[in-house]
């Protein structure tokens, strides 16, 4: 029934190549709506511009970190910076990775800043190496690591 | 929906094909493509990120065949920086059937959150009696931008050439994927219907 419906969708090629066109031809407004909501969004939220021991900004989005720390109690937080995390799939294998450690509460992904949250049990001994593997087996690289004491 | 499901659907749907041939590490992704000149199902497994192998079940529109590939694909090289990641590709099937027809290739892209680009050449040797190439080039713009999780969308434009026809046909290209699901479509008055989809767990 499946294959059949299948080949009744190819014989209508020409609805579909109209469809297809009027998608296309819709999705620059959406691209435009899009913009304007990311501008609104940074005039008003901002970014969490915490200042380091080590003397560095920690950029991450206020609202994004809120709403990463709410719920979570007695955790370090790691935020890593990664190179080459570009698109879902890529963070997907960073997120599958550090879920299987059980000491990780939880994790976050910030696409547009290319950073990665990681909510640490207290116990856990952050370690800047095996966290570096990690993202390399997933083929990105660890540009920085910063560390939260919460 | 359980991943059976997502793989019977696959099959009845019979799609097409490609995008990131190598998985993170430890993971599996199942290939579904349609296009003028095949139908294919490929699983592959990637040990590393650097490589996949897996098996491909192919039906040959042209030749009106079957034949069924053990691939290799490698991470030749990859780049990444803070907006962009790089990749360079070297792949190669042969047949298990016979082992005289092989073929073997590269595919290389380039994206950021916004732009993509990608090519690839497949070079075929010895099935059922003849050689034959493929050649694609392929443009995409992401029309916003969407968050970790959220149904990202790219408009893209695709040129191809095969040397057995002596055909090529350049296309717009929808691709929408989500999670693990990926899922793209395109269309032309010359070599109809390209489509593909992916699922990766």
């Amino acid at each position: 029934m499946g294959f059949t419906l299948y080949v009744q969708i190819l014989k209508k090629g020409e609805l579909m190549k109209k469809i297809l066109l009027t998608l296309l031809l819709a999705s620059p407004l959406a691209w435009a709506e899009q913009d304007h909501a990311n501008m609104h969004d940074h005039s008003h939220e901002g970014h969490l511009h915490d200042t380091m021991v080590d003397g560095k900004n920690l950029d991450v989005s206020a609202e994004r970190f809120d709403a990463f720390m709410n719920e979570l109690t007695n955790v370090n937080v790691a935020v890593v910076s990664v190179k080459g995390m570009v698109c879902d799939f890529c963070a997907r294998g960073i997120a599958k990775t550090f879920e299987k450690d059980e000491t990780v509460q939880k994790i976050d992904v910030d696409l547009d800043n290319g950073k990665v949250l990681i909510a640490y049990s207290k116990s856990k001994d952050i370690n800047y190496s095996e966290i570096e593997k990690k993202i390399l087996s997933n083929g990105q690289s660890m540009s920085d690591l910063q560390i939260l004491e919460i | 929906m359980g991943i059976y499901k997502i793989i019977i659907l696959s099959f009845v749907l019979a799609l097409n094909v490609d995008a990131r041939p190598i998985s993170y590490s430890g993971g599996s992704t199942v290939m579904l493509k349609s296009d003028n000149m095949s139908k294919s199902i490929y699983y592959h497994y990637s040990p590393t990120y650097k490589y996949s192998v897996g098996i491909e079940n192919l039906e040959d529109k042209f030749f009106n065949k079957n034949k069924n590939y053990l691939r290799l694909t490698y991470l030749i090289n990859r780049k990444n920086t803070d907006i962009s990641q790089r990749n360079l590709y070297f792949q190669s099937g042969v047949l298990i059937d016979d082992t005289d027809g092989f073929f073997y290739g590269i595919h290389g892209d380039w994206e950021t959150r916004r732009w993509f680009s990608g090519f690839g050449y497949k070079d075929t040797k010895n099935t059922f009696g003849q050689d034959y190439t493929d050649q694609y080039i392929q443009l995409g713009v992401a029309p916003y931008i969407g968050d970790y999780g959220d149904l990202h969308t790219w408009i893209m434009i695709k040129t191809k050439k095969n040397s057995l026809t002596n055909t090529q046909s350049t296309y717009p290209e929808l691709k929408f994927f989500q999670g693990p699901t990926l899922v793209k479509f395109g269309y032309s008055d010359k070599t109809e219907w390209d489509l593909h989809f992916m699922y990766r767990f």
